[in-house]
């Protein structure tokens, strides 16, 4: 519980919309890393990002593909220069796509789910930066695929988190790969241990999952973003997730409609803080950002594409004289100005020497506006990279309270960038509940200055094959204090609690 | 007279995984061309430019290319040099010395596709390399020089073809088709963008008309009359048209929704409508045996039918420039209707899958047979079940009608289009090919 203060709460003050400046720390910061590969590495590339030694500060673990994947403990100093030392935390497996952190056991220390081109990993974190394999521990099998994606939802009674992992082409038909995509699979946990893994057949050639309670009924589905270049007869796909039975597909008669695209991540949030998620979907040429078309109890997960409306299209290089399609792999949802409105960022890239599409594509950062249209600012904020992007992960990086960046690019550097500002207020939100899923997985997070409502909910999968486990980062704008309240897994609602701005602040039931 | 020894490979042979429909021997120059022809498909729907008329060119080169190569050691043929426009005589065979048939359409097939889907993805560069390893291994029997001159030939015979289609003003397409700058056309009868995605605010390949056509004299030798004029008001035919288009979408049988989608061939999820025509004729060659020969005559014909008839409808498609049904059906009677299909980002007079399918039921009636049933599984594998016909034209006149069940074409569109493809395919079906 924080402590109850009394600031006075008026409606959220106007605040220009500021373009953050973002300096480019690459080489000073000492990140010297590459995803490297050819086929069976043209997706991929997820970054994880979470606190390992309890400095607040997070460290960064990267995907090498054919080379080692690297891991970086964070030295950066508060408020200052980005400073990342490669130590070995025994996390360096080759072969590695991406990887998602996450509190498997829950004892308050980090694991890691490692995704690779052949047996997926669980790291049973030890503390202060350590790993260990615990895939025989935890009667885990990783399998043998080209595993792409990732997402874990705690059930309700269940100990552990139950897993899906998404996975790509059946590498053995590299000649003839088009319509032989690998089953994705559900690992649910039996006590504190795995069972047998639950194909989710027809999978697609999955390169985004997410769990997520887009109809505010306190029930997960599975949301799956598929990669049409691959699949035969596939589309997107949600699936139900009725405790204690098996998944099953959301069909037409239930209200899902059939979109076809080069799925390649998820970012989700609350845009219009109406208690349904929307979900931006990268892609080729047009990205999608759904929202629902009757946003009410009973919803039929019926959405409309508003891209276009909201500026957020990204389909095409918006700097530079290249006119070709974009390619567009991580995204995520992130307030880079603090202005209380969520921002996006797009990571870039084409796929491989694809004539067809882009080679200079730039990343997008794509401001939020108080009419809710997105402005693009990745020139003027200086983080509009040409190079291959993949994963990314928007995160505060030096606990000054404005969003840093980091971008791993496919056969080239990555990145890491300082947000210099200038930035509004900030509030950092981290959950802690007593037993199973500490960390509130599945809770709803509502912030709100005045009438101005900001809702995240706390997930993990989604965006490009990596993500961020930690607290959920809020800007206030020019506001010194907020509410907030939480919508637990279980549904249970806290009271509305007051913080003064700029602070982590963690809530408890 | 037949005066050249043909050297076969007797026991060589290769098997090719992907391609279950037909066992393959690398001396059986029929199956070389199936096996290529299948990657094609794919090539087709996993290659980002290839929209249906870009689809329909590739077809008509690699028809003709593969047809003066299984022609080109024969003496019972007839180039069509001369018969296509602008298809200077192609190199021919040294009459005294010996030639592999298979050799000789791999080593076409291969370079050609290569050329044609040269701004494929990784996965269709590696695709087309693992092919033209796997087929050059089950040429490795073949004495050394038999085998280096039947590829020299092979060689020729693409690069002449793949250079005779670099003027033909369809080599280049940007941004998938789409032009950066268009002006619309005044007026409520034309057409506007449909789709909510921004490259598709102007309309795909408006200049495709410009290109030379391959049989057919001039882009518009089988121009259409005007559609129903257009108009808002109740009882008019244009709004009957409309009405039509409407209350169908609003009762479409079970039956209809399958019709629909069977033959929506949606670019980039399927192998296009030229394509879906393509596979029909492989499935029969799998089928009835078709040797090289017979199939090599009937994909270039179809290829050639197939490019021109997108040339004609282009032509069409522009000089009219007709509004899609949403547009009308939005302004006039239900701005919350909704087609089952999405609707196409062009004009919508002529359907071109009407055109299409009339120029192909013209060419493959004309060399098969008025009432040659067949099961088309084209899109088995994406879960549509085969569906039987007793004839091409009944397998055209159901693709046509799919695009007014799908709501994205009036019925003007669906029966003028059939009538121009018709016209559009007896041009092709009049090439020579055999002496």
């Amino acid at each position: 519980m924080i402590r109850a203060i009394g600031f006075c709460l008026l409606a959220l003050p106007a605040m220009a919309q500021e373009v953050p400046r973002f300096v480019e720390e690459t080489a000073s910061a000492g990140l010297t890393h590459s995803y490297t590969g050819g086929w069976e590495h043209m997706v991929g590339g997820g970054v994880a990002v979470f606190d390992c030694n309890g400095d607040d500060k997070p460290e960064v673990f990267m995907a090498g593909g054919t080379g080692p994947a690297g891991f970086w403990r964070n030295d950066s100093a508060t408020g200052g220069a980005l400073t990342l030392t490669p130590i070995d935390a025994g996390l360096g497996l080759t072969a590695v796509t991406g990887a998602y952190p996450i509190d498997i056991d829950s004892d308050g220390i980090t694991d890691l789910a490692i995704l690779r081109v052949g047996e997926d990993v669980l790291m049973r974190g030890l503390g202060d930066c350590r790993f260990t394999r615990a895939n025989e521990e935890w009667g885990f099998d990783g399998g043998d695929a080209w595993s792409t994606a990732f997402a874990a939802i705690w059930e309700a009674g269940l100990a552990f988190p139950t897993l899906a992992f998404g996975t790509y082409i059946d590498r053995t038909q590299e000649a003839f790969p088009w319509g032989n995509c690998t089953d994705n699979s559900l690992h649910r946990p039996d006590g504190r241990r795995y069972g047998a893994a639950i194909p989710l057949t027809p999978s697609f050639c999955t390169l985004s999952l997410l769990f997520t309670d887009w109809n505010a009924s306190g029930s997960k589905s599975l949301r799956v973003s598929n990669d049409r270049e691959y699949y035969k007869g596939g589309q997107e796909q949600m699936w139900h997730l009725p405790s204690g039975e098996p998944p099953r597909l959301y069909t037409e008669a239930e209200g899902w409609k059939r979109l076809r695209i080069w799925g390649m991540g998820i970012a989700s949030t609350d845009l219009d803080a109406d208690g349904y998620p929307e979900f931006f979907l990268t892609s080729m040429a047009d990205h999608k950002l759904q929202t629902l078309v009757a946003p009410a109890p009973g919803t039929l997960p019926d959405y409309t594409d508003v891209a276009w409306a909201k500026g957020v299209t990204a389909h095409r290089p918006f700097m530079g004289d290249d006119p070709r399609p974009s390619t567009g792999w991580h995204a995520q949802f992130a307030d880079v100005n603090n202005d209380a409105r969520a921002d996006l960022f797009v990571a870039k890239g084409n796929v491989w020497e694809m004539p067809d599409f882009a080679a200079a594509d730039p990343n997008n950062l794509l401001l939020q506006g108080p009419d809710g249209v997105f402005v693009e600012a990745a020139d003027r904020a200086g983080v509009a990279s040409t190079l291959t992007a993949r994963g990314a992960a928007v995160v505060d990086l030096n606990a000054d309270g404005a969003l840093d960046l980091l971008v791993v690019n496919r056969n080239a550097p990555a990145q890491v960038w300082r947000n210099v500002g200038p930035v509004g207020n900030w509030l950092r939100v981290a959950l802690s509940q007593p037993g199973a899923n500490p960390a509130g997985v599945g809770a709803w997070v509502e912030v709100r200055v005045g009438d101005h409502l900001q809702r995240h909910e706390v997930t993990v999968g989604g965006g490009h094959a990596g993500g961020i486990w930690g607290a959920l980062h809020f800007g206030l704008g020019a506001a010194n204090a907020a509410e907030l309240r939480v919508i637990w897994p279980d549904g249970s609602v806290s009271d509305w609690q007051t913080a003064p701005a700029n602070q982590a602040v963690t809530i408890r039931p | 007279m037949h005066r050249r020894r043909v050297l076969g490979l007797g026991a060589a042979a290769v098997a090719v995984a992907f391609l279950p429909r037909r066992a393959l021997a690398a001396s059986d120059p029929g199956a070389v061309l199936t096996t290529w022809y299948r990657l094609v498909l794919e090539l087709v729907r996993h290659t980002a430019t290839y929209s249906p008329p870009v689809a329909s060119r590739a077809f008509a080169y690699l028809g003709v290319a593969a047809w003066e190569a299984v022609a080109s050691d024969r003496g019972d043929t007839v180039s069509l040099a001369g018969q296509l426009a602008g298809l200077p005589p192609l190199p021919a065979c040294d009459p005294g010395l010996t030639y592999n048939p298979a050799a000789i359409l791999n080593a076409t097939l291969s370079r050609a596709v290569a050329a044609f889907f040269g701004n494929t993805g990784p996965t269709g560069q590696r695709a087309m390399q693992a092919m033209a390893r796997q087929m050059g291994k089950g040429l490795t029997g073949l004495p050394a020089d038999v085998l280096a001159r039947s590829e020299a030939l092979g060689h020729a015979i693409a690069d002449h073809i793949i250079a005779w289609s670099l003027t033909d003003g369809g080599a280049v397409v940007e941004n998938m088709g789409f032009p950066m700058d268009y002006t619309l056309t005044d007026g409520p009868a034309h057409w506007v963008p449909t789709s909510l995605i921004r490259q598709q605010q102007t309309p795909l390949l408006p200049g495709w008309a410009n290109n030379r056509p391959f049989a057919m004299p001039a882009g518009n030798s089988c121009a259409l009359p005007p559609p129903p004029a257009y108009s808002e008001e109740v009882g008019s035919a244009f709004h009957a048209e409309a009405m039509e288009v409407y209350t169908t979408s609003a009762r479409l049988t079970e039956d209809q929704k399958t019709i629909a989608r069977f033959w929506s061939d949606d670019p980039m999820l399927s192998p296009t409508p030229p394509g879906h025509w393509v596979d029909i004729v492989l499935q029969i060659s799998d089928r009835d045996g078709l040797d090289a020969l017979r199939s090599a005559d009937i994909l270039a014909r179809l290829g050639v039918a197939m490019a021109d008839a997108f040339i004609g409808c282009w032509e069409a498609k522009f000089a009219h420039d007709l509004l899609r049904p949403v547009t009308y059906i939005h302004r006039v009677i239900d701005p919350n209707w909704e087609p089952l299909l999405i609707t196409p980002p062009f004009p919508e007079y002529p359907s071109g899958h009407s055109t299409l399918s009339g120029a192909a039921a013209t060419v493959l009636t004309a060399s098969l047979g008025a009432d040659f049933a067949f099961d088309d599984a084209t899109h088995e594998a994406d879960g549509l079940a085969a569906r039987p016909f007793p004839s091409f034209w009944a397998a055209a006149q159901e693709a046509a009608i799919s695009r007014l069940y799908g709501g994205i074409h009036f019925r003007a569109a669906v029966e003028r289009g059939l009538d121009q493809g018709a016209c559009i395919g007896a041009h092709a079906v009049r090439l020579r090919t055999l002496v």
